[in-house]
């Protein structure tokens, strides 16, 4: 009836589906619907592609799943791009879901281009809810958590009641951690604003985290916002959160886990150097590509496809040493992903899109790369070494798409 | 000019949290946020900065507000030795032992809202970024080092020849004087009635009676409350202590106050106080009085032009 239909689930723990939703929402306004074999995986990323979140629910999660692969177009599984806002409405009031809604059903009509919800309601009612989706590459980022020299784990109430002294609309925080103490407090931006702001510290005794390894005294800023969804998610599941973190401009990871899914949260971290001198000129229109991007150790790259390739800075872009700045060429750059981060807009410089870097000197770290279909892209990738090291839960078995795609 | 005051009791605590609380409600006009958590900007309409006042003694949360009382829109006393374990401070001049500071009420509130769960709180008048009173607290935890949360609550320090305005603010020359009504009903009466008429009607007489009125196009509402009980001295002419004619028991001394105020005020008031009671100044300002054990607290609504 619908024409080729490649996934089919039936669903009936719909609320913590709701709640990845939520927590994605926070992160961009498109949610990706990534159905593999090894599950359902529902990712977004922000605009400034500084934050990546990715809820990968194993088919043994739902009461059924069943993926079409081979069928008739001969195309593998569909890549299904949504607009956020019209997802969202449909899970927000998920405690009004709970009571109504027996079951859910979802289903990806490649003939329609349509993301079919329904809920199956009491009283037999049924709600059909047809979406629009684009197909689109793979969004997927790539992080090899092993890499990181800290790792803390802590159940999600702790880092809930860690981040509740901050009040929503803080944007940053800075994350400090010695072997001694584990700091929060909020970021503060250099030089004077028009209003003092309130600052506020919280610390803590590493011995309240069930798993504290610390290879790195570091001092990291990132964006709060982004972090309170998958907080959320967290604790509805009574799941204990893995903080993965490095030195400053190197991503950071929280993720949790349990037997049928995993969600991880990945976001950017404003580099060192910016976060310690704030009277650098604000002229710069190349990009400051930060220290992670340096360190072919450890880099954060965006795989373009199913896990097939993976990229980053090509090699002669790189700085010699690893703390000096790198000015790029704009043009060769495979990066202009590299801007600030939209939440460090503080600063009243916009976060502008794609090429044309912003003012300001506060750079965060690379996360991804192009993330839509961009034929460039998918040329110039072939070409560059594959430096990224591919992490267990994103790669392994997917399918690898044709070039055409 | 110093200030450092320590609470380590858990009972001092709990009645810090109680005026805390108080407080709360009072910087909060936001319904649909309550804790102050929301946007910044739904905060503080009619009240954009409060003043603590900090004297040897005494510790006053002022909010300012255009009354007819000298300015006054929210007055808080507290006497420190019933908080504070450790309380010390030198006023601006040695002669002169008294700090005013201006602070932003939803900073304030954030870090009150911290003290709450706290098992100690140190508050110090320290210079960051700014001239700030930190607020440290120390958060109860299992293992046997404690959580500390330090909030920077960035304040002004008021110039002297400002402090007239903040001075201790005489009891009105009220017509009527009468106990409250309990105040969970007032507030759920008064919290329905908002969503009928932005201006309610406070009356009350010498004879325990109080009413509630609203009046629009369609409908007229009346709460009646009766046998509150006046306080003794409860009008002018005994203030007075003169012999000149008393006030007629059942004449009414009323005033049109903006619902929102009447709103505000007893939103806060979770607990009970041990005494709660109006002065009606006819047609001029409602002062409302209310004593929690530590806390004493003076609110001023002003008639509607």
């Amino acid at each position: 009836m619908y024409g080729s239909i490649v996934l089919t689930i039936n669903c009936v723990c719909f609320t913590a589906l709701g709640k990845a939703i939520h927590a994605l929402s926070r992160i961009g306004n498109e949610l990706w619907l990534d159905p593999m074999v090894k599950g359902l995986a529902l990712r977004s990323v922000n605009s400034a592609h500084s934050a990546y979140g990715c809820f990968l629910f194993s088919p043994m999660f739902f009461k059924h799943y069943s993926l079409e692969s081979g069928s008739k177009q001969g195309s593998k599984a569909i890549k299904c791009k949504l607009v956020m806002k019209s997802v969202l409405p449909l899970f927000r009031c998920l405690t009004s879901i709970e009571r109504s809604v027996e079951r859910c059903h979802m289903s990806v009509s490649t003939a329609t281009d349509r993301v079919i919800i329904q809920f199956f309601c009491r009283h037999g009612i049924i709600k059909t809810h047809n979406i629009h989706f684009q197909e689109s590459e793979a969004l997927q980022a790539v992080f090899d958590s092993h890499l990181c020299a800290n790792v803390l784990k802590a159940p999600a109430r702790l880092l809930a009641d860690m981040v509740v002294h901050f009040p929503l609309f803080q944007e940053e925080i800075t994350l400090s951690i010695t072997p001694m103490k584990v700091t929060l407090r909020n970021y503060q931006q250099g030089g004077k604003g028009p209003m003092k702001t309130m600052y506020t510290e919280m610390s803590l005794h590493p011995n309240e985290f069930d798993y504290f390894q610390i290879g790195l005294d570091s001092d990291i800023t990132f964006c709060l916002k982004e972090l309170r969804g998958i907080l959320s998610f967290a604790e509805s599941r009574s799941l204990p959160v893995s903080v993965y973190l490095d030195a400053a401009g190197k991503p950071v990871c929280f993720s949790v886990e349990d037997m049928v899914l995993e969600a991880t949260v990945l976001l950017a971290t404003v580099t060192d150097s910016d976060s310690r001198d704030h009277s650098q000129p604000t002229e710069s229109l190349t990009p400051k590509i930060s220290r992670c991007i340096s360190s072919p150790a450890q880099p954060v790259a965006m795989s373009q496809g199913p896990g097939s390739r993976s990229y980053t800075v090509p090699d002669e872009l790189i700085a010699s040493s690893q703390g000096s700045p790198v000015i790029s060429c704009p043009g060769a750059m495979r990066l202009p992903q590299i801007r600030e981060q939209t939440c460090l807009s503080v600063d009243s410089q916009e976060c502008t899109s794609s090429t044309s870097s912003p003012a300001s000197t506060k750079v965060c770290s690379l996360l991804f790369n192009a993330l839509s279909s961009q034929q460039d892209q998918d040329g110039c990738a072939a070409q560059l070494p594959v430096l990224a090291c591919y992490s267990d839960e994103e790669n392994a078995d997917d399918n690898p798409r044709s070039p055409s795609q | 000019m110093k200030f450092r005051g320590k609470i380590t009791d858990i009972a001092c605590l709990n009645h810090f949290t109680t005026f805390s609380r108080i407080l709360k409600s009072a910087v909060c006009l936001n319904e649909a946020d309550p804790l102050c958590s929301g946007v910044v900007t739904t905060i503080s309409k009619l009240t954009k900065t409060c003043v603590l006042r900090l004297t040897p003694d005494h510790l006053f949360f002022i909010l300012p507000g255009k009354v007819t009382n000298g300015g006054v829109g929210m007055w808080c006393q507290l006497l420190q030795a019933n908080f504070f374990q450790e309380y010390q401070m030198e006023g601006v001049t040695s002669e002169v032992q008294e700090i005013c500071l201006e602070v932003s009420p939803e900073p304030w509130s954030r870090a009150l809202k911290t003290v709450q769960s706290a098992k100690s709180v140190k508050l110090k008048l320290t210079r960051k970024h700014c001239a700030c009173l930190t607020v440290a607290a120390e958060l109860p935890t299992l293992s046997s080092v404690g959580r500390v949360v330090t909030h920077d609550v960035p304040v002004d320090v008021i110039p002297r020849r400002l402090w007239q305005e903040f001075q201790e603010v005489g009891v009105p020359d009220f017509d009527v004087s009468v106990y409250l009504p309990p105040l969970k009903t007032m507030k759920s009466v008064v919290d329905r009635m908002k969503n009928l008429s932005n201006f309610l009607v406070m009356e009350a007489n010498l004879n325990g009676d109080m009413n509630l009125k609203i009046q629009t196009d369609l409908v007229s509402v009346t709460t009646h409350f009766k046998d509150l009980g006046n306080p003794a001295g409860g009008d002018v002419s005994s203030q007075d202590g003169g012999p000149s004619q008393s006030r007629d028991p059942e004449v009414m001394a009323e005033v049109t106050v903006d619902i929102r105020k009447l709103q505000q005020f007893l939103m806060g008031q979770q607990v009970n106080p041990s005494k709660a009671l109006c002065n009606i100044v006819h047609q001029n300002v409602v002062h409302l009085v209310l004593l929690h054990e530590d806390v004493s607290l003076q609110y001023f609504i002003p008639a509607v032009a």
